[in-house]
């Protein structure tokens, strides 16, 4: 075991634990990181070789329960898929990287509805951190668009705009709906050592680091700060001593299966959503006066359409994204739900194989004679576009512990339980009808759309996004989280992942979850010396 | 059966799914009946080969001795009784076909400039171009954080648990 305590312990080596290693070790910290996983290198990634379509559905699925990786743990659900990945950079190794920003309406849901709480912080309060995490992450995009605050260029501009780009924009204006380049961590021109997107369309994380894999753009920068990350360490629970404050983790070495305990004199986690409530609940419901750790989880709504033109625009190539639509991201309540969504518009598969065996909507080419001509018909024509809204939270939607089953470290298996609400049913309905308003809009010969019901009934998201589990907010009855992403409960204890978010917005949530992190890493760095003593939390 | 059976039925059955066409292979010519059985094995056992004979029957004989009707017929009765595995079979025939490198030529004399490994140099596209495509429409609206306001929110008796069928089956 080790003695000596780090100013500093991060558990979780993902986009959140980068970021806050880099900022506190440049600050001279002693910053220890504990990873369950270990690095993906470029060979890991499937993207050189030829069967890269097929390894995407099976050892590279985003979903753990599907690709069955050594560095996995167990998560049981009756509806969401889970994706995630847990390895040095956490899921942007696997992720898409679309990189819209929240509004400020996200921020006031208590002002506006009541349905969700308004955040203790504002849009104006973090727009600088997103201003900086994006000059640090490595983004692209198009300044000046009047659906959002006005904001500075990326540090790159814009991807290209392909063909498939000019056929969803057409439907947009035919609409008369608002439509704009889409923004993401992927850098359109080499920068900070990077080099640019070369349109390759795989963009199930970016073997290159073409796309921002944190493994690539931060991790370096903090190991280089003096970071020390530790791999193939699993943390166990968090211990508390009698001042009420976290004192370390205890984690199992998964080389040499050793138990270990790091004391620390503040513990940060980041662990994802599911990882950071899972974590907490197995430590003695550590932090959770409030009972609210692992409640409240949020997927956002999510439908999808998939079409085909006749024009030819092989959206096979580029970046994944091609624009989004801000038309509908704003609270109507005449449409007969709170809250909005947003669309953003891909271009296609980039892979044949897919076209072939069923892509967004699981539409599959008939097998025997005709599979060609529809394989030709096909191919090269395909467009898709999801629907992203933000749900209600709801706190039977949550992580917890399954009371008998254990995994191989002992450690209870989460389980997840997800359903949406009324609101957000009749969201994605209206979804449904505004998706196929822009499939006929494009001219689409044929569309099919995406509910993600299966054949019970069951709403089974693709759940990229699990936030909303240790929210963030002004009331530590309501909330796990102060204002500073500082445990209402264990003064010296952090949480700057994905569940600290209190609303999901209408929009991918990487950008916002990097922003937050760069806030709260910059505070404990700022107040390093009261923190690293306190036995109280600071007020709201 | 054999391993010879069992290879030529692989055959048979990837030829059946994916016949061929003007500039396009059967899957046999290319060989998708190898990551065929490989992927049968990787995902769903030691022994999904045996599974997949059981499974075919009697139409196995249909798919090994049979003209191309009867080999459709064959298929056409399996894919009804066990949607599950054929539904395994077809993707992962689909996969394996456009995987090849083969096809991939043909994709290419098709008119499509397509790579079978995209990653490694990527496609060549225009650079976005500020004056020709920047949006010029002028429309977007967003709420200041001052001027958020409330909505008659209990109008909408969201207690109602009312929108049960919806979605793409409703």
């Amino acid at each position: 075991m080790s003695t000596t305590p780090a100013d500093v312990l991060i558990i979780g080596a993902g986009a959140t634990g980068a970021l806050a290693a880099l900022v506190l070790a440049r600050a001279g910290l002693d910053v220890v990181c504990l990873e369950q996983g270990g690095w993906v290198e470029a060979g890991d990634h499937p993207h050189y070789s030829s069967d890269w379509s097929w390894q995407r559905k099976t050892r590279w699925n985003a979903d753990v329960n599907k690709r069955h990786h050594v560095d996995d743990y167990a998560v049981r659900t009756d509806a969401s898929h889970v994706l995630m990945w847990n390895g040095v950079g956490g899921s942007t190794n696997v992720y898409g990287a679309i990189w819209p920003r929240y509004r400020p309406s996200d921020f006031r849901k208590g002002d506006e509805h009541g349905l969700q709480p308004n955040w203790p912080i504002s849009y104006e309060d973090l727009a600088p951190y997103y201003d900086r995490s994006d000059r640090l992450i490595g983004t692209s995009g198009l300044s000046g668009d009047p659906g959002m605050p006005p904001r500075p260029p990326s540090p790159t501009g814009p991807l290209p705009f392909t063909d498939a780009a000019r056929v969803l924009a057409g439907a947009f204006d035919t609409l008369g709906w608002h439509w704009w380049p889409a923004e993401a961590a992927v850098i359109s021109e080499d920068y900070d050592g990077r080099p640019a997107c070369n349109g390759c369309g795989v963009c199930s994380g970016c073997a290159r680091g073409s796309m921002s894999k944190y493994s690539l753009s931060i991790w370096p920068k903090a190991l280089a700060a003096g970071a020390r990350l530790r791999i193939q360490a699993r943390v166990l629970r968090v211990e508390k001593g009698r001042d009420g404050r976290a004192t370390g983790a205890v984690f199992r070495d998964r080389v040499t299966g050793a138990m270990e305990f790091q004391p620390a004199r503040i513990v940060i986690l980041a662990g994802n959503g599911v990882g950071t409530p899972r974590l907490l609940l197995a430590s003695d419901n550590l932090a959770n006066s409030s009972d609210q750790v692992g409640r409240n989880l949020l997927h956002h709504t999510l439908t999808a359409c998939e079409f085909w033109v006749d024009r030819k625009i092989d959206g096979h190539m580029g970046y994944v994204a091609s624009m989004i639509s801000r038309e509908f991201a704003e609270t109507d309540i005449a449409r007969g739900f709170v809250n909005g969504f947003q669309f953003n518009c891909l271009t296609s598969t980039s892979s044949a194989g897919e076209i072939a065996a069923g892509w967004l909507a699981d539409v599959k080419a008939p097998w025997g004679r005709g599979h060609h001509a529809w394989f030709e018909r096909r191919f090269g024509h395909n467009l898709g576009l999801f629907a992203i809204g933000d749900d209600l939270p709801n706190p039977e939607n949550r992580v917890s512990l399954d009371p008998e089953q254990r995994d191989e470290e002992g450690a209870p298996v989460a389980r997840l339980h997800y359903r949406p609400g009324e609101n957000d049913r009749r969201m994605m309905a209206f979804q449904l009808d505004r998706l196929v308003d822009v499939a006929k809009a494009a001219g689409a010969y044929d569309y099919r759309l995406q509910d993600y019901l299966d054949e019970n009934g069951v709403y089974r998201t693709p759940a990229w996004h699990m936030i909303g589990t240790c929210r963030m907010g002004g009331d530590p009855e309501t909330s796990v989280v102060n204002k500073w992403h500082q445990s209402w409960d264990v003064p010296n204890l952090f949480i700057v992942d994905g569940s600290a978010l209190a609303t999901g917005g209408v929009v991918n949530p990487t950008s916002t979850i990097s922003a937050l992190a760069l806030r709260a890493a910059e505070h404990i760095r700022d107040n390093f010396r009261e923190l690293s003593a306190t036995t109280r939390p600071r007020a709201a | 059966m054999t391993a010879t059976e069992t290879a030529k039925l692989l055959a048979a059955l990837v030829d059946t799914l994916l016949p061929g066409d003007t500039g396009w292979p059967t899957g046999a010519t290319v060989g998708v009946q190898a990551p065929l059985a490989a992927r049968l094995v990787q995902e769903r056992g030691e022994d999904a080969l045996d599974r997949l004979v059981a499974a075919l029957g009697d139409d196995a004989a249909a798919l090994l001795n049979g003209d191309e009707a009867a080999r459709v017929a064959a298929l056409t009765a399996w894919e009804a009784r066990d949607q599950d595995l054929f539904g395994f079979v077809r993707d992962a025939a689909y996969m394996a076909y456009y995987e090849n490198p083969v096809i991939v030529q043909a994709i290419n004399e098709h008119g499509h400039p397509y790579r079978l490994v995209p990653h490694v140099a990527g496609y060549k596209l225009a650079r976005f171009d500020l004056a020709r495509d920047t949006p010029r429409h002028g429309r977007g609206a967003w709420i200041r954080t001052e001027a958020v306001q409330r909505v008659a929110v209990e109008t909408l008796h969201l207690d109602d648990e009312r929108t049960q069928n919806w979605g793409r089956k409703q």
